[in-house]
């Protein structure tokens, strides 16, 4: 059984000119120890999707419908009491931006040893403890001094060993990783994206990795989903997406991309430009979500929108012409 | 950070010095005889020539001021016109119930009004919030002493719960003090915890907003710690800074609640002062009351490098 | 099926079509006009609404059924409210409802007055500190000793050297509130001239009042509107409380502190006195009050409803 398994997923948001959609039926699972990748560029809904399975999701003006279920548990049943029983200890996440994740005002030894006096109910001593070997464990020198800094004493690189040092700090089953590395320079983030692989495979947590950079998912994730203006649009493991991409916004996003596994310092690695924009979320869209700036679309895309279908083996996309092309080839 | 505390304590010797020359020199600005302005309508040429005397008004403005200030700095603030005793033995005597009064309303106040603020921004948008937000701006709208009127009347008058007026020092027992000083303080402190609980809640909005709180929710941390633990913290330098300023409201206010709550503290010697134009005693009082709010705003600009770790000088 | 749906080329056969979602939230309906305006700002609705009525009762005091507001009748003292006399009269035997709707008069020409000079005194020297270098913390060393006095002490003092009267008080009240506005307007214009644009037309050779008046004042506007409402209502409050205790204007002139200060003797056995014009009083002052919160909400979006 999947260890994460969201079903219909929809995030919508209450706004003065109307209900944005930011996430619209959205479905897929993360098996245990397994790192998903969920790609797409910004204001496709990958972060909303990722703060929804915490329940992030300010409610009003947000509202989260559909099913996520955590070890067969659905996490939207749950009372706000036994959610927060969950994250920070069987869920984890880190964030985007360590320079402002940090409570500037708390040690960053006091950050760590919250999560685990919360969970684990260890007292304030054996809490700093354990809070200088997780300093170490992501490989921060001098720990026992810098437990008791503060994070404005630290580097950008520092400050994102913390989020995770906070983040592995209770052994969680899953890891949310929101852009871990897009704020970081290019050397701190191959830093990074090494210490995460490294603790993976020690922690075995499975991860749900968040980002726009296909280098990234190149170098750490097993499979790929791909997210466009709140709906999945195309899904499969890493290797096939990249070789064999079926729908064509995941053909824009590859395009300039020149072989699997190119460097990560390479600027080239990054998503290519697609001509237009994403459709405004706040008027129900008739037709394919991508249909206003797709190449290849007509009036059928323009007028029924595609339903998820199975093209390869564990390969799925939503495109009317996708499975044309499957057909054919 | 020694450093900073002895510049910035050095600093408040130039504001203080301004106060005392704009004090000193109020008497001057005024159009005409300043003697006979303070003398009033009926005074008869000697009353005029005795005050002149009394003030030094006869010497040169510099040389006045000079005298003056030495004065001050040895405690010394002159004599009444009106009784002839000494500013400072005035003081002295009506210092205690405004100073009970002052620190009690300052507790109380901030006591309810920061609660307050983070409830109304952690239930931003809802009735408790628009409730919260109300209240805020009818302390704002309803002048001390009328709330202070509506409180004697019902509280006082109608039910007998507390003495419509008056003053029980607190070596009498602090029962009968706190019972003179509860609607006092309760009329006096509403302004005063609507101004804090209206920049506790801005404050606090600004802070759930960012990404640390985030942060602290995807902990598993519960709402209070979220709140008063993550939040607050960070909300506290403009909460502070608006507890400082909002001294100078409640001397204002004090002037007047006790007024109409017939306690015999500074606020009704300066009214008093006032009505006879004694105007040493309207110096000393000002100078003293300044020089509390310069002081409480100084000891508060030291506080702020323990509240936020960032701010090192 | 929808209208839409009459116009969709037919679907090819085994054409795998995404199911419909449910909408799991209404939208909002959104309003536009005056009505839509007021309902998205009811404080200032509200506040707006209640300070037209109260300009209104000032204006038309002689019509609306009062008296002279000084004549004296020591046959009819302190009568409590009644059909003849609507508010009661006081210890002189003068009506009260009278006095109170002239009172009216007082506490705008007071609270609008300050308002504006203190906006404009605090504007020039706001202008002056952060314009001309080496005045600026001359001024600003100036405008923090004035702080430093507690407003209603300073106006307090300032009345005491002075003979009460209408002109003097607003005088008072506008001196205590000039360092404030001065501080703000400083503040808007060292902020600006970091700005590029500002710098660029400095840069172009663009004179300096020509950038005052181009730049600076349109962005000093907003926030000083805001600033004015409040100052308005404090001078109000300010007035009361120096009528109140003896310093304000004259005791011939009927306003809402005088009266006040007249029925204090009696609170206890005759509160009506003191009840009438400390209500109307707090009406004004919430309605500006209200005012103030609506336009700092319009004007300010980012720290007004939190979502």
């Amino acid at each position: 059984m999947a260890l994460l398994e969201v079903e219909n997923l929809q995030v919508h948001f209450r706004t003065p000119v109307g209900v944005n959609r930011a996430v619209d039926g959205v479905s897929f699972h993360v098996n245990e120890g397994e790192t998903l990748a969920i790609v797409g560029e910004s204001g496709c809904g990958k972060s909303v999707t990722s703060m929804s399975l915490l329940r992030l999701i300010p409610e009003p003006p947000g509202k989260i419908a559909g099913a996520i279920r955590f070890g067969g548990k659905d996490l939207l049943a749950l009372s706000e009491k036994e959610m927060r029983a969950i994250r920070g200890n069987d869920i984890s996440m880190i964030f985007q931006e360590p320079m402002t994740s940090l409570n500037p005002v708390l040690t960053v030894g006091r950050q760590i040893g919250e999560t685990l006096r919360l969970h684990q109910g260890l007292d304030a001593k054996a809490a700093e403890d354990k809070a200088v070997e997780m300093l170490t464990l992501v490989g921060i020198p001098a720990p026992a001094r810098r437990v008791r800094e503060y994070p404005h004493q630290l580097s950008g690189g520092m400050r994102q060993r913390v989020m995770i040092a906070i983040a592995l700090a209770c052994n969680p089953k899953l890891l949310i990783a929101d852009e871990p590395t897009t704020a970081l320079d290019v050397t701190i983030q191959a830093q990074i994206l090494d210490l995460m692989r490294d603790l993976k495979q020690r922690v075995g947590a499975a991860i749900v990795l968040i980002t726009h950079d296909l280098g990234v998912v190149a170098e750490v994730a097993e499979r790929v989903m791909v997210m466009y203006a709140g709906r999945k649009v195309e899904e499969a493991p890493v290797r096939e997406l990249f070789a064999n991409p079926r729908h064509p916004y995941t053909q824009g996003l590859l395009g300039a991309v020149p072989k699997l596994g190119s460097s990560l310092t390479q600027e080239s690695s990054r998503l290519a430009e697609i001509p237009g924009q994403v459709p405004s979320l706040t008027r129900p869209i008739v037709g394919c979500v991508f249909a206003g700036r797709c190449a290849i679309a007509t009036d059928i895309c323009r007028a029924y929108a595609p339903a998820l279908e199975p093209k390869g083996p564990r390969h799925a996309a939503a495109c009317h012409y996708a499975l044309k092309e499957a057909a054919a080839a | 950070m020694l450093g900073y505390i002895l510049r910035r304590t050095l600093s408040t010797i130039p504001v203080m010095a301004m106060v005392g020359l704009f004090v000193f020199s109020l008497l001057y600005i005024a159009p005409g005889d300043p003697a006979a302005v303070i003398a009033g309508d009926q005074a008869s040429p000697e009353d005029i020539a005795r005050i002149r005397a009394n003030l030094g008004l006869d010497r040169p403005f510099l040389v006045q001021f000079g005298e003056w200030g030495w004065r001050t700095l040895h405690a010394d603030l002159g004599t009444s016109i009106f009784t002839g005793l000494p500013v400072t033995q005035m003081i002295g005597q009506r210092i205690e119930p405004t100073l009970s009064l002052m620190v009690l309303t300052l507790i109380f106040a901030i006591v309810v009004s920061v609660p307050m603020g983070v409830v109304a921004a952690w239930k931003a948008g809802t009735w408790i919030d628009r409730g919260i937000m109300t209240f805020a701006v009818l302390g704002f709208s309803v002048p001390v002493f009328v709330i202070g009127y509506v409180l004697a009347y019902v509280f006082a008058l109608q039910l007998d719960w507390f003495p419509v007026q008056g003053y029980t020092p607190i070596t009498q027992g602090l029962g009968p003090w706190l019972g003179n000083l509860v609607l006092p303080a309760l009329s006096l402190g509403c302004v005063y915890i609507a101004l804090i609980a209206r920049i506790t809640r801005a404050s606090m909005l600004e802070v759930l907003a960012q990404d640390y709180v985030r942060t602290a929710k995807a902990k598993g941390l519960g709402q209070k710690d979220v709140l008063f633990l993550h939040a607050l913290k960070n909300a506290a330098v403009p909460i502070v800074t608006v507890i400082g300023i909002g001294i100078a409201l409640l001397i204002g206010g004090a002037v007047v609640t006790e007024s109409v709550f017939a306690i015999p503290g500074l606020g009704r010697l300066t009214v008093d002062a006032i009505l006879r134009r004694d105007y040493p005693v309207i110096q000393g009082v000002v100078l003293l009351f300044s020089f509390v709010y310069v002081l409480v705003n100084l000891v508060i600009d030291i506080l702020y490098t323990f509240l936020d770790p960032r701010i090192r000088y | 099926m929808s209208l839409a749906s009459d116009h969709r080329p037919a679907a090819p056969e085994g054409l795998a079509i995404a199911p419909a979602l449910p909408d799991i939230l209404k939208a909002i309906k959104p309003r536009t006009g005056v009505t839509g305006f007021l309902r998205r700002h009811p404080t200032i609705a509200v506040g707006g609404g209640l300070l037209l009525l109260l300009i209104l009762v000032a204006g038309l005091a002689p019509y609306l059924g009062t008296v002279d507001p000084s004549a004296l009748s020591p046959a009819r003292r302190t009568r409590p409210p009644s059909a003849l006399y609507w508010f009661g009269t006081d210890m002189l035997g003068r009506d009260i409802y009278s006095r109170v709707l002239y009172g009216t008069r007082v506490s705008l020409l007071v609270g609008f007055a300050v308002a504006i000079l203190a906006s404009i005194g605090g504007l020039a020297i706001g202008l002056v500190a952060g314009y001309v270098r080496w005045a600026d913390s001359i001024i600003m060393r100036m405008m923090d000793s004035l702080m430093s006095i507690p407003p209603i002490l300073l106006a307090v003092s300032l009345m005491a050297i002075t003979r009460g009267s209408v002109g003097n008080v607003i005088l008072a009240i506008t001196i205590a509130e000039i360092p404030r506005v001065s501080r703000l307007v400083r503040g808007v214009v060292l902020s600006l001239r970091e700005q590029p644009y500002v710098d660029g037309a400095v840069a172009a050779g663009t004179r300096t009042p020509m950038i005052i008046l181009r730049h600076i004042l349109p962005n000093t506007l907003a926030p000083m509107t805001v600033q004015a409402t409040y100052i308005c209502g404090s001078a109000m409050i300010v007035e009361a409380i120096l009528s109140f205790i003896g310093a304000g204007v004259p005791p011939n002139v009927p306003s809402w502190g005088n009266i006040m200060a007249e029925g204090r003797a009696l609170w206890q056995v005759k509160p009506f006195i003191v009840f009438f014009p400390a209500a109307f009083l707090s009406v004004t002052v919430l309605a500006v009050n209200l005012l103030g919160d609506g336009l700092r909400d319009m004007l300010d979006p980012r720290q007004a409803k939190g979502h």
